[in-house]
């Protein structure tokens, strides 16, 4: 089948670059031997989704380049929703177009097990001082696809829940709510406490929560933590699809009492950067969002204004999180895997990941997490402390091979649940419908 | 003396001929090819044959398919009846020579079209958002809350945008259309005593017919394609209210990477505009018939 690759490339190229959003241009990559790598001259060409913590990566690059005079670092940043195509267009050619690439959470199994991927085992083991183990465990855990290790964390995006703690401070909304419920007014660790104190604060004149039930990925990556906190999952231990049971009915009729009587109106479009903007100018009390959005919100000139400093990071109710990572991998057809691994090596190793946190970007190994320094010149101990505790209790938004179309599908029912289109019932039905038909396709 | 198996001329045309098979006749033979075949991207050596099994089973169990394109109809429909509505009055009214800047008009009403679909989608994202769009904002301050993408109104908003860009395309043609007819049956009418509205409804509209089933047939081809507003706006929701047949496919194929099945859903949109264009045809065909 291997004529099939090429007349694949022949015939959608053209379909595939008229989706993807446009790029910087690739730079060419000089091919180079492994054995060679560490010898000749070579340019790697690094796929990147422009985020902040691309920045980061980009600017300790030059160190590593001076370091290492003979690799050259190209980055290809875009947006990510074009990064998908890319990578797997790149994946399918003869020779690649990126030398290292980031994956997401949901494509780790999906590229490990189409081929795309190189294992990095060999390259761990022989890598000195590395420390595999000091990565969180399930963000390491991630990368593990069928017992090898296909990727190694870059950043995290789990979540934890960002609260306006001068609003759970406030001597008078401590007095009402005492008032009203008969207990003091805490940041909530239970769902029932949540939908409570949510709906306290809206009658107070605050939205309780700035919501994210945008259908598809947004709305599946908030909901799950509502799943897990009422003790529901997608599949169990065994594999079987339960996200039509008891607890998953119980999270979402919870989730949609909390839309429709806490959150703002008309909000069920809502994804990230809406729900920012709402808790940044005040608007809401609450969000369940990524945990390293609590350093951008007190940042005094960022986009909360005067209300920075003001806003404190706890672990979601129910305690077990939303785990979403990138992971550095080195895809199988590229002729630079020594320089990939060299650069890789680099960039995750103790010392640089260490700089890399203390210029703000996502924590990923515990060390660094635990580091009086990274304390001091970073975020403060309470922050990283909460950060390591919410990692260590999280749970990947998805795993296997077709991980995105769940994520997807599922998305949309629970969207539809939340617009009133479909009851919960029928909506999960559906959803456990989808997900069975898609885990049993060949 | 022997004819050369290509004269001079089929020479000529080879060229072009070539070309074409190039480049529509092999990615339509390929994508046939792997409309019949369980093919995915991320296991193309894995790929076999499933036959026409893929379109039973897109028509006879894919809801989600027959979801898109209900949706895609119905945006055809609201979109392209309002846009000939309101192109044919704006038509009308810049062909009166009494209309005051006309030709101004003419030009400033054509700019919507020139502005490339996926910047439409995200100017009304930011105007219709309820957070910082000048739209709410101001039907607030009037007392009015619309919300544009709730489940039962965001398909309409998205044949708005859409009439909002096209709406100059069909006053374009109907105008020409209008400047086309003959001016002695409507000389004719006003000696006769006829009131403006039975001049444009026994003549206007009769004589302008063939112009407004070519405009309409052009409109609902290029509708059908609806994708960027979609991308740009809900991508496809709330829930699955706004997925239209295109995105769906681009969703399937692109998104979770399952090529044959894309392909084969391609394949019966084919089908059925064609259907919709061969009955259009022989309805215009049937206009000009019965004018001779």
């Amino acid at each position: 089948m291997k004529g099939h690759r090429f007349s694949f490339l022949l015939g959608a190229a053209a379909l595939l670059a008229a989706c993807a959003a446009p790029s910087a241009p690739a730079a060419t990559t000089v091919p180079t031997r492994p054995s060679e790598a560490a010898a000749a001259p070579v340019t790697l060409n690094i796929i990147m989704e422009q985020v902040p913590d691309y920045d980061i990566v980009a600017s300790l690059t030059r160190q590593f380049e001076a370091e290492h005079p003979n690799i050259k670092i190209t980055f290809d940043a875009m947006p990510y929703d074009a990064m998908r195509d890319k990578i797997l267009t790149s994946a399918l050619a003869p020779s690649a177009s990126y030398d290292v690439i980031i994956v997401d959470n949901p494509w780790m199994d999906e590229f490990a097990r189409a081929g795309f991927l190189l294992p990095l085992d060999d390259y761990i083991a022989r890598a000195p001082d590395y420390d595999f183990n000091d990565f969180v465990g399930p963000l390491r855990d991630i990368g593990v696809v069928d017992g090898k290790v296909y990727g190694v964390p870059y950043y995290n995006y789990a979540l934890g829940l960002i609260v306006r703690q001068d609003l759970f401070d406030n001597p008078d909304y401590q007095a009402k709510f005492q008032q009203e419920f008969g207990k003091p007014l805490q940041v909530p660790t239970t769902l029932e406490d949540y939908v409570a104190v949510g709906k306290f604060f809206k009658s107070q004149g605050i939205f309780g929560a700035a919501m994210q039930p945008q259908r598809g990925y947004k709305i599946f990556e908030e909901w799950k933590n509502w799943l897990y906190a009422a003790g529901g999952n997608l599949l169990d231990a065994a594999g079987n699809v339960i996200i039509d049971n008891a607890a998953a009915q119980q999270a979402l009729e919870m989730y949609i009492d909390m839309y429709k009587n806490a959150a703002p109106p008309n909000s069920v479009n809502w994804g990230f950067d809406e729900a920012l903007r709402s808790m940044s100018s005040g608007e809401s009390a609450t969000m369940l969002s990524y945990n390293w959005m609590l350093p951008t919100l007190n940042k005094p000139d960022g986009p909360a204004g005067e209300l920075a400093g003001k806003f404190a990071l706890h672990e979601v109710p129910g305690g077990k999180a939303v785990l979403g990572a990138w992971h550095w991998a080195i895809p199988k057809n590229t002729a630079s895997a020594d320089a990939a691994w060299t650069y890789i090596a680099w960039i995750t190793s103790k010392a640089i990941d260490k700089q890399r946190v203390i210029a703000g970007g996502a924590p990923t190994r515990v060390s660094v997490m635990q580091d009086r320094e990274v304390w001091e010149k970073g975020f403060g101990q309470q922050y990283y402390e909460t950060v390591l505790k919410i990692l260590e209790d999280a749970e990947p938004l998805a795993r296997g091979a077709r991980a995105e179309e769940i994520i997807n599908e599922v998305g949309t029912e629970l969207n539809s649940a939340v617009a009133g289109e479909k009851d919960v019932a029928a909506a999960l039905a559906a959803a456990a419908q989808k997900t069975r038909a898609i885990l049993a396709r060949p | 003396m022997l004819k050369p198996p290509l004269t001079f001329k089929h020479r000529l045309v080879l060229p072009l001929l070539l070309s074409l098979v190039l480049i529509l006749g092999y990615p339509l033979a390929f994508s046939l090819w792997i409309s019949l075949h369980d093919y995915q991207l991320t296991a193309i050596e894995q790929a076999r044959w499933v036959g026409w099994a893929q379109y039973f089973t897109i028509l006879a169990q894919n809801a989600s398919f027959w979801n898109a394109l209900g949706n895609t109809v119905r945006f055809v429909g609201i979109a392209v009846s309002l846009e000939l509505v309101f192109g044919l009055l704006l038509a009308l009214l810049l062909h009166r020579k009494a209309t005051p800047f006309r030709h101004f008009f003419r030009a400033a009403l054509l700019v919507p079209m020139f502005v490339t679909p996926i910047a439409v989608g995200l100017m009304f994202r930011f105007l219709l958002n309820s957070q910082l769009g000048v739209v709410p904002s101001v039907l607030r301050a009037l007392g009015i809350t619309i919300d544009w993408f709730s489940a039962q109104q965001a398909l309409i908003t998205l044949a708005l945008i859409d009439v909002w860009q096209w709406t100059p395309f069909m006053l374009l043609l109907l105008l020409a259309g209008l400047e086309s007819l003959p001016e002695e049956p409507f000389e004719a009418a006003r000696v006769d005593g006829a009131s403006p509205l039975q001049i444009f409804w026994h003549l206007t509209l009769p004589m302008l017919r063939p112009t407004i089933l070519a405009a309409v047939v052009i409109r609902m081809l290029d509708a059908f394609k609806v994708y960027e507003y979609v991308y740009a706006i809900t991508r496809g929701g709330p829930g699955e209210s706004t997925e239209t047949i295109q995105y769906h496919i681009y969703r399937v194929g692109f998104l979770y990477f399952r090529l044959g099945e894309a392909s084969a859903m391609s394949y019966i949109l084919i089908a059925v505009i064609l259907m919709l264009v061969v009955l259009l045809f022989y309805a215009l065909r049937r206009e000009s018939l019965s004018q001779r």
